[in-house]
């Protein structure tokens, strides 16, 4: 049977909006990125971006394989690719890095190795960046087959580190203010590209914005609002869409960065105790919870499909009652982990997780 | 300045990230006629120890870890030649890197230079490293303890392929995995003698296994 895109994208919208008269069953988010595709395509890195036909036919047949409820472009986050369309900009492409079968990356720090670097940073011209181009032009056929609404991601401190590297911590304590530079040149080159899409792709219905910054064991969270979180508020507000915060990080502040901005929805593994995520729905009842504590390190990759579908369940039980709960393993679905335990997260959505949730 | 307060002035220019004055306070040390082995103990090791205590009581964060490093490694760097003059060995041989594939380096840089700072003998094998490299590495330095690093998911894979040539070249180093995708249950799996969640947790560890085996536990 056909996969109901549109059926689908409903489904994620009224669970994430409590209209759960509408919603038959949990809905179903997993991010695929290059590393997977490749394999279920059969195609290298540099083959599937060569081309936009290519990558959307790889991006629809992987996503519709796997049964997600959900379907994006992996390289339509401003991660990797904008530490990318960096280096091209700033002529420094001797610090790409490309692989067969593993999203392409860049050295972390070469392009900001010295203050003059930072100083001298140019913001990458969206529009003329090769992977910007292809990756838009791919979410417009994706948008087209699917009629699935396509949406973008952000993040400030994710490109920042691979920029400066391990010295934008040091520069946390020894130079704050060329920290705050170079978060501000991130956070121009942000709105740029988010401009582009707008205007090639159209609205992104969500934001989903990165915040790796907000982990305890990298810095505390008065540091992550000042090097990230004002940034993320600056956006919100040119930005007027909901924004889904993501952090796939084994000490997040959750709870402590939905004090100070608003998000919609969080989507993580950690901390792994279930009952975190309880709390966290007692405390927020109106944000939707995106994943709890699936990790795709954990069970799913040494794991049997019996205990992925455990968890799922145990997942539903806690979280799904009343909404606002969509099963997500966490972070993208890495080649490595058995195809059964994936394909176990819809198979055991499909027995537990139809509405109203009758288990106990 | 007495023995106590140089000491004490020592390991708070370590502890504060100082990296001009925490080496002039070895000088100073050596200077006054201070044992090396007060120096390292007292004001390195115990510094060292300082600063973890902060860490865990979320004092102190990876920015501070990391310029607390450098102090300690530009410390150590200048009580090197007496300990060499000395004939004293060092406290163990510690072989690094980031998995092929991966260009973090964040924690492995951290452990790297807190073992240093404490006198380990640490060659850094940097990012990207290709299984075969760990492997040529580990038998022309017969290594204590071999840390494999990497942040993706997808490292774990490639922790796995580097730990069975490792042991298919009869490596007889232990294993650490280290980084925020590992656990106990994949350390198990893919045959690693231990893991650590963060760039802490590793050093500390480490430093559990060569004591250990310095008592002859293996």
């Amino acid at each position: 049977m056909p996969h109901d895109w549109v059926q689908s994208a409903l489904r994620l919208m009224n669970a994430m909006s409590g209209r759960m008269r509408k919603v038959d069953r949990v809905p179903y988010f997993a991010l695929i990125n290059e590393q997977m595709l490749c394999r279920v395509a059969g195609v290298t890195v540099k083959e599937m971006l060569s081309s936009p036909e290519i990558y959307a036919k790889a991006v629809i047949g992987s996503y519709e394989f796997l049964e997600v409820d959900t379907i994006q472009i992996p390289t339509s986050y401003a991660g990797p690719g904008e530490a990318l369309a960096f280096a091209e900009s700033n002529d420094k492409l001797d610090t790409i890095r490309w692989y067969d079968y593993k999203p392409l990356s860049i050295i972390q720090g070469a392009v900001c190795k010295t203050e003059e670097d930072i100083d001298k940073l140019e913001i990458p011209d969206h529009s003329k960046s090769s992977i910007w181009k292809i990756s838009m032009e791919a979410a417009n056929i994706v948008n087209e087959k699917t009629k699935f609404p396509q949406m973008f991601g952000l993040g400030i401190w994710s490109v920042v580190q691979e920029l400066r590297g391990v010295q934008a911590f040091k520069d946390m304590r020894k130079n704050p203010e060329l920290l705050l530079k170079l978060c501000e040149k991130v956070y121009e080159s942000q709105l740029d590209v988010i401009k582009n899409w707008t205007e090639k792709v159209g609205f992104s219905p969500m934001i989903m914005l990165t915040g790796y910054s907000f982990n305890k064991h990298m810095m505390s969270f008065d540091d992550a609002m000042k090097f990230e979180g004002q940034f993320i508020k600056r956006l919100q507000e040119k930005i007027k869409v909901p924004f889904v915060f993501h952090n796939c990080g084994t000490t997040p502040y959750f709870k402590e960065v939905c004090k100070e901005i608003d998000f919609v929805a969080v989507h993580g593994s950690h901390p792994l105790d279930l009952d975190y995520w309880i709390k966290f729905k007692e405390m927020y009842p109106e944000i939707t919870i995106m994943g709890a504590n699936i990790d795709v390190s954990r069970e799913m990759l040494t794991g049997t499909s019996q205990d992925v579908e455990e968890k799922v369940r145990d997942n539903i039980i806690a979280l799904a009652p009343g909404g606002r709960y969509v099963c997500a393993p966490v972070c993208c679905l890495p080649w490595g982990v058995p195809l059964g335990n994936i394909m176990a997260i819809p198979r055991a959505i499909e027995k537990y997780g139809q509405y109203p949730i009758k288990i106990q | 300045m007495s023995e106590n307060e140089n000491i004490t002035n020592l390991k708070n220019a370590i502890v504060d990230g100082d990296e001009i004055q925490a080496p002039s306070h070895v000088k100073e040390a050596l200077d006054s006629g201070l044992d090396y082995k007060v120096i390292l103990n007292e004001g390195i090791i115990k510094a060292c120890e300082e600063i973890g205590q902060l860490y865990e009581k979320e004092e102190y964060f990876l920015a501070d870890m990391l310029i607390s490093g450098d102090a300690l490694e530009a410390a150590i760097e200048v009580l090197k030649p007496t300990m060499e003059q000395a004939s004293e060995k060092s406290v163990g041989k510690i072989l690094i890197g980031t998995v092929e594939g991966d260009v973090h380096d964040i924690g492995k840089s951290l452990v790297s230079s807190l073992l240093q700072g404490q006198g380990y003998d640490v060659i850094d094998l940097g990012t990207e490293v290709p299984p075969e490299t760990f492997a040529q590495k580990a038998l022309e330095n017969t290594p204590d303890i071999i840390g494999l690093s990497g942040l993706l998911t997808a490292s774990i894979s490639k922790m796995r392929e580097t730990i069975a040539l490792l042991k298919d070249k009869n490596v007889e180093s232990k294993i650490i995995i280290g980084g925020g995708v590992v656990s106990k249950a994949a350390c198990v799996l893919i045959g690693a003698d231990d893991c650590a969640k963060d760039g802490w947790e590793g050093v500390k560890k480490i430093n559990r296994i060569i004591k250990l085996e310095k008592r002859g536990v293996s």
